[in-house]
C-alpha cells in the first residue's frame, strides 16, 4: 500500500514539475550513457578534494586562521604597538617571537594539509571500470562523470553514487557492505529494478540509453527519490537500487550502475561533517591562568602608569622636559595623558608575561607525544589485525590522564561480536571444558588457579564454534546416558532456526547467513554434532545426519516446516513446527529460560529441570548467554486444530502480531525440556582485566548498548563490570504494568504512566542507596524507554544524575545512539567530569563526538566511529595503556611544563617591573631588546619541551601495576590553584632576587680599580642569573634526567654565553649600542662571579626548601613510589606478574565479609543471575536518527530475505513494507 | 581532517590490496624507554645539600666582608652645607642661587681620615634622585656620532639634537646634562693634592666607544646663563672625547637613582688623623628635584668598595642553610620517613586509618 501510495505522490509531483516548464530547477536529469547530454547539467566532477587550502589561499587564510587565536591577536597587538614611539622597545623584541611562532604554526599546517592532499590524489586515482566505445576502461575514479556506466567488481568500493542496473546474480540481487557508513558488518541486500537486468554485458550496455530523473543532492542516506525513464516507460527508483560511495561490493562477482552522483555532491560526502574541535580541560584551565596573568599585567601596569604620570615633572631638568617639542608621553603639562601613553609602553615592555611560545611549545610536545609516542607504542599494537593505536587529535593527550567516566559501546567494543558455541547441557549433563573470559578473570580476583584443559588436537577449530569436550564429538553422544535426548537437542539446534544457506552444500564450504551470529554458532554446532543442515525450501529444513543408526552412515533427512513462531523481544523464543519424513509431527522451541519453564509440562516428564537450572544458573555466573532447548511431540489432530487458527490470525489484517504471539501460546506449552546452551559473546582479550585496573585507577565505566538489557546484563558480568556481589538497581520498561498500559492505546497515558513509574523507582533506588552504607558497590540497570524520562532535564535528571554517581557501573541498554550522547552529555555538563567515550560504529558516532574523548575501535571493518574520534586502539585492552600511561604521562607533563611556563615568564617579566620603579616609572627596559625576544624562543625553549617529552615520574608498567597513581590526574592534584600560586610565589621570591641581588651589590665600586657599573652591566648580570636559574630550576623540577634534559639545559646556558660573547664582540651600532663589551667588563670583575653563584641558589633555596618539605611530609604518590622503585628495587616485572604482586601487597584484603553483611542488610532481591541472548542488536541508524527518517529496524530481515530467494513465496506482499520504510520522506 | 576524507581513507585502508606491515618500530625513543637517572629529593640528599651550600657559603661571606672591612671610606654630604646661610631655606631660595650665575659657588669642606687610606685612594660624587635610568635620558644619546661615525639622524638625541639647525656633538641629554662640580684637595698645609683623572672611565668605554677624532661641536655650553636656568657642564672643543673621561664615565648611566661615579684618583696616602681640605666647586643643580650630593674618598680591595651586602648575603644564606640542614638531621634522627613505604600511599592510608589525611 505504502509504495504505492509513495509513488504515485512522486509522480504528481514530478507531473507538476515539468508543467512548471523548468524542469531542472526541481529535478535532476541524467541522461545514461550519453556524455554528450549531460554536459549541458554542468555536473560536478568525481575527483574530490578535502585540503583546507590551496597554494594561493595558504598564507592568507592561514594568517587567519592563526589570528583566530586571541593569544596570537594579543602578539599581533603587542607587535603593533612596539612599533610606535610608546613602545619603550625596539620592534624587534616582540615581533621576532611573533614571527617564529607564526612560522612555525604555518608548517605544520601546511604539512597537514599536504598529507590531506596526497590522501585525496590516492583515492582520486583509483581505478574503476568504465564503460566507453563497447568496451569496459580502466579509468581513474577522479575522471568519472555522471551518466557514465561503471562496473565494480566483488570487494572493490563504489566510486560513486550508482544506480544499481545489473548484477552477474541472475536475479539482480547484489551483496553490499556499508560499514564505512554505519559500522554495521552485516551485508545489504540491494536489487536492481528487473527491466534492467539484462543489462550488463557489453552489447547491451551499449544500448542502454535511460534517463535518471531524481532529486538534487541531499545528504539522506536512507532516502532516494527519483525515476528512471527507459524505453518510454517511468519506473521509480527505491533506495534499494541506490549504491552509496564509501560501500564496497561483496558475494557478488560484479554489477553494473549509472553514476548519478559524483564527488563531493555524493551522500557520504554530503554527510561529511568537521570534526568538531574539542580543546581539552587543562587547556581552558590555561585560559583562565592567562587571564590571573593579565590581571596581573594590567595592575602592574597600572601602577606603573599612574607613578608615571604622578612622577613627571620639570624638576628633572635633565630630562629636558621644559626643552621645546616635548613629545606628549612626557609632558608634563598632560598627566593623564603621560599616564595612558605610559600604560601602552608597559604593556609592551611587559608583553612577556604570556609566554608567547607557550602554545606552540605546548603544540610541539603534543605532536611528539601523539605522532611518536601513542601512535608507536608496541602495547598498543594489535598484531592479529595490524593497527598500531593512532590520535588523531595531538590536543587531547593530557586530557587522556584526567578520565572519570568512560562510555562504553558493547558490540565490537566490549565483546568481539563473535558468538561461539561454548558449552551445554543436555538431559541434566554438562558438556564442554572451556574455560571463559570471565572465570579467567574471577580466578585473577580471588587468585584461584584454574585448570585449563589442554586442547585436544582434533578440537573442531572454526567461527562460532569453540566447544571443547570429547563426548558428544565424533559421534561419541551415542555412548552418553540419554542419547536419545541428544540427539532431539541436535536436532533442535538443527531445525529449529531462521539460517538460511551459501555457497557448497559441504559442511567446509557452506556459509550460514543468520539474523545473529547467535542462531549462526547454534547451526554450526548441530554440524559438528553431526547434524548437517544443508539446506532450506520454503516448506522445509535439510538435514544430512550422520551416525543416526550406525557410524559412517549418512542420511539425508528432509524435514517439513509446517510453521515458524518468530522470535521478537516479548515472546523470548522461536519455535518450529516440523513434519517428520515418517510423519511424526514435533514443536520444537528454543528460548530464555524463564519462559521456557513457565511452559513445561508436568515434572515427571522433565527430569532435569532442577540440574540444568543450576547449570543454567552456572553458565550465567561464567558470562554465557544461555538458551534452553525444548520439544513437545504433536499429535495431528490437535495441530491441525491449531493451525487453522494460526492462518487466521496470520491474516490477520489488525493486531496481527499480538494475535500470532496469541495463537503461539497455545501451541507452546506443555514441553519437554531437553537442555540448555551456552555461547560465549567473545568478550574481547584482556577485558575484565583491563575494567578492573581502569576501575582500581577510580575510573568509572558505563555500558551503553543498543542490546537487551540481558545481554547487556550478561556482558556486564563477563566484563566484571557486575558482580553478584553488586546491590543491582534494575529499572526496566518492559514490565507486564506497562505492557499493560501500552495495550490500551493511548500514548499519553502511556507515558505519564511511564513517567510516574521512573520516578518513583528512581526516587526509591535512592533512598536504597542512602540507606546502603558506602561499603556497598551499587549498580544501575536502566533501559532506553525509561532513560528518556530520567535524561528529563526538568524533573528526573537530577535524582537520576545522584543516583548514577553513587553507581560503581551503570549499563543502559535499548539505547539509540543519540541517547548514548545524551547520557554523556549529563555526565559532561550536569556532573561536569571528564568523559570518555569508546565504540566502534556509526551508532556510537554521537556519543564520541559529545564526550570529551572520543576512542573508535580500530582494525575493524566500520570506519565511522574511528573517523568521528580522537584516538583509535585496536582493543579495549589498550584503554589500559592509553589513560594510565599515555594519558598520565602526558597530564603530568603538561602541567609542568605549563606551570613552569608561567613561572619563568612571571619571574623575568618582575623583574623589568621592579626595575620600572626604580626608573620613574618611564618604562626603560631593563634588558637589552634581543635578550628579551630571546628569552623565551631560545634560551629557555628546548629544556621545556625536552622536559615535555621525556619526562617520566614511574615507567610504564609500574604506572599500570599502581593504577591507583592515575587519581591524581582525575583530581588534577598537578594542576590546581593551590600548585599555581605556590609557582607563582616561587616566580616573585626569585624576581625578587633576580632584581635587587644584583642591583645593590653593583652600587658599590667593583675591583679594586674603583671604576663602577652601569645600567647594562647589572642587566647583563641579572639576566645571566635568571637564565642559569630558570634552566636549573627546570631540572629540579624534572622526574627522570636523560640525556637530553642535560643537553638541553646546559645548551641553552652554553647558548647565553656564546651569543653574549658574540653579541656584545662585535658592535652594530643600530642594534646594540649598550652591550657593548658588556660581558668582557663584567668578566673581568669578581662581582660577576660572585653573584653568579650567589643569585641561582638562593633564588633556587625557596624552591628547593618547599620541595623538601613536600616530599618528606606531604610526599605524593608517585613519590612513593619512585622512592620504592629506589631504594626497595621493586623490578619492572612482566605485566601481569608485577600486577598480582601488587595486589598482593597494596589491596589491604577488601573485606569482602563487611561488604557481604552491608548486602544482606539491604532490602530487595539477590540477583540469581543468568544470561540470555537471542536477536541482534537492531540499531537505529545514526544518521537516519538525525534525519528523523524511520530507518529499517532490521536491516536484514530474515523473512524477507527468503522471500526474494524463493519469489514463488509472494513476492507482492513483502515488498511492501520495505518500500514503506522509505515512504516517510516524501 | 574533516569527515570527508573520512570516509575515503577508510576506502583506502579497507582495500583488499594488504599494505606491508604497520608494526611500529622499536626505539628506545619511541616507546620512551630512554635511559634516565631518577633524582630523588631524599631527606639524605635535602639534608646533604643544605649542609653543602652552608659550607661553601660561609667562608665566601667571611672573606668578601673581610675584603670590604679594610676599605677605609669617608663620606661628605655637601648639597646643603655648602649653600650659603640666605639660601639654605627654600627650594626657591636654593635654585636662585645655583642657578645665579654670579653668586660665589666654592664651598671649602675639611675631612678627617679615620684610618690609614693607602694609596691610590679614590674620589667619587654621588648623586640622589637623580634618574640616569629614565627612559627619555637613557636613549638620549647617538653612539655613532660617540665613536666618530657619520650619522645621518640624531633623532634619539632629542631634544638636544640641533641648535639652530647644526648638529650637537656629543649630542643628547645626557651628555647635556654632564655634572660639573669639581673638587679640589690639599693638605692642612695647603700643600695641593693632585687628582688624577686618568684610567677613571673603563678602557672599554675609552678605547671603543668614543673616538679620539670626535670633537665637542655646537655644544650648549652655556647651562649656566640659559633662560631655563639649569645646570650641566661645558666641554671645551679642543678636547676630544676620549680623553674627557668625566664625561665617558657619566656616559655609563647608572642602574639606580641612586650612584656613585668615579671622579679621580688620589695616588697618595694618607695616615688616621690627616685633614684634607676640599673646595668643592658646587654648581651643579640637584636642588630642583632634591637630589642629594655626596663627596666620596675610598680606598679600594681587591673586590672593589667598601660593599658589606655581599658579604653579609652569603654569610646569612650560609648559616640558614647549615640551620636548615640541622633541623633537617634532627627531624631525620627524631622521625626518620622510611623512603617508599607503601603505607603512605594514598589508597593505603584510607584503607588502613580510615582517614584522608595529609593531601587531598
Amino acid at each position: 500500500m505504502g509504495s504505492f501510495e509513495s509513488r504515485s505522490r512522486w509522480e504528481t509531483r514530478s507531473e507538476q514539475t515539468n508543467n512548471s516548464n523548468n524542469p531542472q530547477e526541481d529535478v535532476r536529469v541524467i541522461h545514461c550513457n550519453d556524455p554528450q547530454a549531460n554536459a549541458a547539467s554542468k555536473f560536478k566532477g568525481n575527483s574530490i578534494s578535502t585540503t583546507k587550502y590551496n597554494i594561493l589561499t595558504f598564507f592568507p587564510k592561514g594568517l587567519f586562521e592563526q589570528f583566530r587565536r586571541v593569544a596570537n591577536l594579543y602578539f599581533l597587538m603587542i607587535a603593533i604597538l612596539s612599533t610606535t614611539p610608546v613602545s619603550p622597545v625596539q620592534p624587534v623584541t616582540n615581533v621576532g617571537p611573533l614571527v617564529l611562532v607564526l612560522a612555525v604554526s604555518l608548517i605544520k599546517e601546511a604539512f597537514e594539509d599536504r598529507k590531506r592532499f596526497l590522501n585525496d590524489r590516492v583515492i582520486n586515482a583509483s581505478l574503476i571500470d568504465v564503460f566507453q566505445d563497447r568496451s569496459w576502461i580502466k579509468t581513474p575514479w577522479s575522471q568519472l562523470a555522471v551518466g557514465d556506466i561503471v562496473k565494480v567488481n566483488q570487494d572493490q568500493y563504489f566510486p560513486a553514487d550508482i544506480l544499481f542496473l545489473a548484477s552477474t546474480n541472475a536475479d539482480g540481487i547484489s551483496y553490499i557492505e556499508t560499514s564505512n557508513l554505519d559500522g554495521e558488518t552485516n551485508l545489504k541486500i540491494r536489487k536492481a529494478l528487473e527491466r534492467t537486468w539484462d543489462y550488463f554485458d557489453e552489447e547491451n550496455v551499449s544500448k542502454f540509453k535511460g534517463i535518471i530523473e531524481c532529486e538534487h543532492p541531499n545528504n539522506s542516506l536512507y532516502t532516494f527519490v527519483g525515476n528512471l525513464v527507459f524505453e518510454k516507460q517511468t519506473i521509480p527508483i527505491t533506495p534499494n537500487q541506490i549504491l552509496l560511495r564509501g560501500c564496497s561490493l561483496r558475494n557478488t562477482d560484479s554489477i553494473v550502475g549509472a553514476v548519478v552522483f559524483t564527488g563531493h555532491e555524493t551522500k557520504v560526502m554530503m554527510n561529511a561533517m568537521d570534526v568538531p574541535s574539542k580543546r581539552s580541560t587543562l587547556e581552558r584551565k590555561l585560559d583562565k591562568l592567562i587571564l590571573l596573568l593579565f590581571c596581573i599585567l594590567f595592575s602592574i601596569c597600572l601602577v606603573g602608569a599612574i607613578g608615571s604620570g604622578a612622577f613627571i615633572s620639570i624638576q628633572y631638568w635633565y630630562l629636558g622636559l621644559t626643552l621645546p617639542s616635548i613629545e606628549e608621553q612626557y609632558d608634563p603639562r598632560n598627566r593623564f595623558l603621560v599616564a595612558i601613553l605610559a600604560f601602552f609602553t608597559l604593556v609592551t615592555l611587559y608583553a612577556n608575561i604570556i609566554p608567547i611560545s607557550l602554545y606552540v611549545s605546548i603544540e610541539m610536545i603534543k605532536f611528539i607525544q601523539s605522532n611518536q609516542f601513542i601512535n608507536n607504542d608496541l602495547h598498543m599494537f594489535h598484531k592479529d589485525s595490524g593497527t598500531p593505536a593512532l590520535a588523531r587529535t595531538s590536543n587531547l593527550n593530557e586530557e587522556l590522564g584526567q578520565i572519570e567516566y568512560i562510555f562504553s559501546d558493547k558490540t565490537g567494543t566490549l565483546t568481539r561480536n563473535l558468538m561461539e558455541f561454548f558449552k551445554c547441557s543436555i538431559a541434566g549433563v554438562m558438556y564442554g571444558t572451556g574455560i571463559t573470559e570471565i572465570q579467567r578473570a574471577a580466578a585473577h580476583r580471588t587468585g584461584l588457579r584454574l585448570e585449563e584443559t589442554p586442547q585436544a588436537e582434533d578440537a573442531i577449530k572454526e567461527k562460532g564454534f569453540n566447544f571443547v569436550d570429547k563426548r558428544l564429538m565424533s559421534g561419541r553422544w551415542r555412548h552418553e546416558p540419554n542419547p536419545e535426548v541428544c540427539k532431539e537437542f541436535f536436532r533442535c539446534l538443527a531445525v529449529c532456526h531462521t539460517v538460511l544457506t551459501e555457497g557448497e552444500e559441504t559442511p567446509d564450504k557452506i556459509v550460514y547467513q543468520a539474523a545473529s551470529p547467535d542462531e549462526a554458532a547454534l547451526v554450526t554446532a548441530a554440524k559438528n554434532f553431526g547434524f548437517f543442515f544443508y539446506a532450506r525450501s520454503p516448506t522445509a529444513v535439510r538435514v544430512r545426519e550422520a551416525h543416526v543408526e550406525k557410524l559412517g552412515q549418512v542420511v539425508d533427512v528432509e524435514y517439513e516446516i509446517l510453521n515458524v513462531l518468530e522470535f521478537n523481544s516479548t515472546r523470548k523464543r522461536q519455535s518450529v513446527i516440523c513434519r517428520y519424513p515418517d510423519g511424526r509431527l514435533v514443536l520444537y522451541c528454543k528460548g530464555a529460560d524463564t519462559v521456557i519453564y513457565e511452559r513445561m509440562a508436568d515434572a515427571e516428564l522433565n527430569l532435569y529441570k532442577e540440574v540444568t537450572r543450576d547449570h543454567l544458573e552456572k553458565f550465567g555466573v561464567d558470562g554465557l548467554r544461555t538458551l534452553c532447548l525444548a520439544y513437545r511431540e504433536l499429535d495431528a489432530q490437535l495441530y491441525e486444530a491449531w493451525n487453522e487458527k494460526f492462518i487466521q490470525a496470520k491474516s490477520a489484517l489488525r493486531d496481527r502480531e499480538k494475535k500470532l504471539d496469541e495463537v503461539g501460546e497455545l501451541i507452546e506449552k506443555e514441553l519437554i525440556l531437553l537442555g540448555c546452551t551456552a555461547i560465549e559473546d567473545k568478550i574481547q582479550e584482556g577485558v575484565p582485566t583491563c575494567i578492573e585496573t581502569l576501575s582500581r585507577a577510580g575510573i568509572k565505566i558505563w555500558v551503553l548498548t543498543g542490546d537487551k538489557m540481558e545481554t547487556a546484563i550478561n556482558i556486564g558480568y563477563a566484563c566484571s563490570l557486575l558482580s553478584n556481589d553488586m546491590k543491582q538497581f534494575i529499572l526496566n520498561s518492559d514490565v507486564k504494568t506497562i505492557r499493560d498500559v501500552e495495550d490500551r492505546g493511548d500514548p499519553l497515558e502511556t507515558s505519564r504512566v511511564l513517567e510516574d513509574w521512573v520516578a518513583k523507582h528512581l526516587q526509591d533506588f535512592v533512598n536504597k542507596a542512602e540507606q546502603g552504607a558506602s561499603e556497598m558497590d551499587l549498580a544501575l540497570i536502566i533501559d532506553g524507554r525509561c532513560l528518556m524520562y530520567a535524561l528529563d532535564p526538568k524533573k528526573l535528571r537530577k535524582t537520576f544524575l545522584k543516583l548514577s554517581m553513587m553507581c560503581k557501573a551503570v549499563v543502559c541498554c535499548r539505547v539509540s545512539p543519540l541517547q548514548k550522547a545524551q547520557v554523556t552529555t549529563l555526565i559532561k555538563d550536569d556532573a561536569k567530569k571528564i568523559t570518555l567515550s569508546i565504540g566502534d560504529g556509526a551508532n556510537d558516532v554521537s556519543m564520541i563526538q559529545a564526550a570529551h574523548i572520543g576512542v573508535g575501535i580500530s582494525g575493524q571493518e566500520g570506519m565511522q566511529a574511528v573517523m568521528a574520534s580522537d584516538f583509535a586502539i585496536a582493543q579495549f585492552r589498550f584503554l589500559t595503556d592509553l589513560l594510565l600511561v599515555h594519558g598520565r604521562w602526558s597530564y603530568i607533563r603538561i602541567t609542568k611544563v605549563v606551570a613552569y611556563f608561567f613561572y619563568k615568564n612571571l619571574a623575568f617579566t618582575l623583574t623589568q617591573f621592579w626595575f620600572t620603579l626604580y626608573t620613574g616609572f618611564s618604562g626603560q627596559r631593563f634588558y637589552d631588546d634581543w635578550f628579551q625576544s630571546l628569552y623565551n624562543v631560545l634560551f629557555t625553549a628546548l629544556p621545556v619541551i625536552v622536559v615535555g617529552i621525556f619526562d617520566k615520574d614511574v615507567s610504564a608498567s609500574r604506572s599500570k601495576a599502581c593504577p591507583q597513581l592515575y587519581k591524581a590526574g582525575i583530581d588534577n592534584l598537578y594542576f590546581k590553584w593551590r600548585v599555581i600560586v605556590v609557582w607563582l610565589i616561587a616566580a616573585t621570591f626569585q624576581s625578587l632576587i633576580f632584581f635587587f641581588l644584583p642591583i645593590t651589590c653593583a652600587q658599590f665600586p667593583q675591583n679594586s680599580p674603583g671604576r663602577m657599573l652601569g645600567v647594562w652591566d647589572v642587566s647583563t648580570m641579572a639576566y645571566t642569573c635568571i637564565l642559569i636559574t630558570v634552566n636549573l630550576r627546570l631540572m629540579m623540577a624534572s622526574s627522570s634526567l636523560t640525556k637530553w634534559h642535560h643537553i638541553s639545559v646546559g645548551g641553552s646556558i652554553a647558548a647565553w654565553f656564546v651569543f653574549i660573547f658574540i653579541y656584545s664582540g662585535v658592535q652594530i651600532s643600530f642594534i646594540q649600542d649598550n652591550i657593548y663589551l658588556v660581558i668582557y667588563t663584567l668578566m673581568s670583575t669578581w662581582y660577576f662571579w660572585f653573584t653568579i653563584i650567589l643569585v641561582p641558589l638562593v633564588a633556587l633555596s625557596g624552591d628547593l626548601l618547599f620541595m623538601a618539605v613536600q616530599g618528606w611530609f606531604f610526599p605524593y604518590d608517585y613519590q612513593i613510589i619512585q622512592e620504592e622503585d629506589k631504594y626497595h628495587h621493586v623490578e619492572d616485572k612482566d605485566d601481569n606478574e608485577q600486577q598480582t604482586e601488587m595486589m598482593a601487597i597494596f589491596h589491604s584484603p577488601t573485606p569482602e565479609d563487611r561488604r557481604m553483611n552491608a548486602m544482606s542488610q539491604l532490602p530487595g532481591e539477590r540477583s540469581k543471575h543468568t544470561g540470555f541472548s537471542f536477536d541482534s542488536p537492531g540499531f537505529e541508524s545514526f544518521f537516519a536518527l538525525q534525519e528523523g527518517v524511520g530507518t529499517p529496524a532490521k536491516p536484514w530481515d530474515i523473512a524477507r530475505r527468503a522471500s526474494m530467494r524463493f519469489p514463488q513465496r509472494g513476492k507482492g506482499s513483502s515488498s511492501s513494507p520495505k518500500t514503506s520504510l522509505f515512504q516517510r520522506n516524501y | 581532517m574533516n569527515g570527508a576524507s573520512t570516509s575515503e581513507t577508510g576506502v583506502v585502508t579497507g582495500s583488499p590490496v594488504k599494505k606491508e606491515s604497520r608494526r611500529p618500530k622499536y626505539t628506545k625513543f619511541t616507546q620512551q624507554e630512554l635511559p634516565a637517572c631518577k633524582p630523588l629529593l631524599t631527606p639524605g640528599w635535602v639534608i646533604s645539600i643544605f649542609l653543602i651550600v652552608g659550607i661553601i657559603f660561609i667562608p665566601i661571606g667571611v672573606v668578601s666582608l673581610l675584603a670590604s672591612n679594610k676599605v677605609v671610606q669617608i663620606v661628605h654630604r655637601y648639597d646643603q652645607t655648602c649653600l650659603p646661610a640666605n639660601a639654605t631655606t627654600t627650594k626657591d631660595a636654593q635654585l636662585s642661587y645655583i642657578q645665579n650665575p654670579g653668586t660665589d659657588k666654592k664651598c671649602p669642606v675639611t675631612l678627617t681620615v679615620p684610618k690609614q687610606m693607602k694609596s691610590p685612594v679614590y674620589v667619587y660624587y654621588e648623586l640622589d634622585h637623580f634618574y640616569q635610568n629614565h627612559r627619555r635620558y637613557v636613549k638620549s644619546v647617538s653612539s655613532a656620532q660617540l665613536q666618530g661615525n657619520n650619522v645621518s639622524s640624531l633623532s634619539d638625541c632629542k631634544p638636544e639634537d640641533y641648535v639652530n639647525g647644526l648638529p650637537i656633538t656629543p649630542c643628547g641629554l645626557i651628555a647635556w646634562s654632564l655634572f660639573n662640580d669639581s673638587f679640589s684637595f690639599s693638605t692642612v698645609s695647603n700643600v695641593s693634592v693632585p687628582v688624577n683623572k686618568n684610567g677613571i672611565a673603563w678602557k672599554s668605554d675609552v678605547q671603543k666607544k668614543f673616538g679620539s677624532n670626535v670633537f665637542p661641536k655646537n655644544f650648549p655650553n652655556n647651562n649656566l646663563t640659559d633662560p631655563s636656568g639649569i645646570g650641566g657642564a661645558n666641554l671645551s672643543s679642543s678636547l676630544p672625547l676620549d680623553q674627557d673621561e668625566d664625561l665617558i664615565v657619566w656616559m655609563r648611566t647608572a642602574a639606580l637613582p641612586n650612584f656613585r661615579k668615579l671622579w679621580g684618583k688620589i695616588e697618595q696616602d694618607f695616615q688616621p688623623g690627616d685633614t684634607i681640605n676640599v673646595v668643592i666647586l658646587n654648581q651643579y643643580n640637584t636642588y630642583s628635584f632634591e637630589g642629594k650630593k655626596k663627596l666620596v674618598l675610598s680606598t679600594t680591595s681587591w673586590l672593589g668598595g667598601k660593599n658589606i651586602f655581599m658579604g653579609v648575603a652569603y654569610l646569612t644564606i650560609g648559616v640558614l642553610c647549615i640551620v636548615l640542614a640541622l633541623v633537617f638531621l634532627l627531624i631525620h634522627l627524631r622521625h626518620p620517613r622510611p623512603l617508599g613505604d607503601p603505607s603512605y600511599l594514598s589508597w593505603n592510608r584510607k584503607n588502613s586509618h580510615g582517614t584522608d589525611n595529609l593531601r587531598s
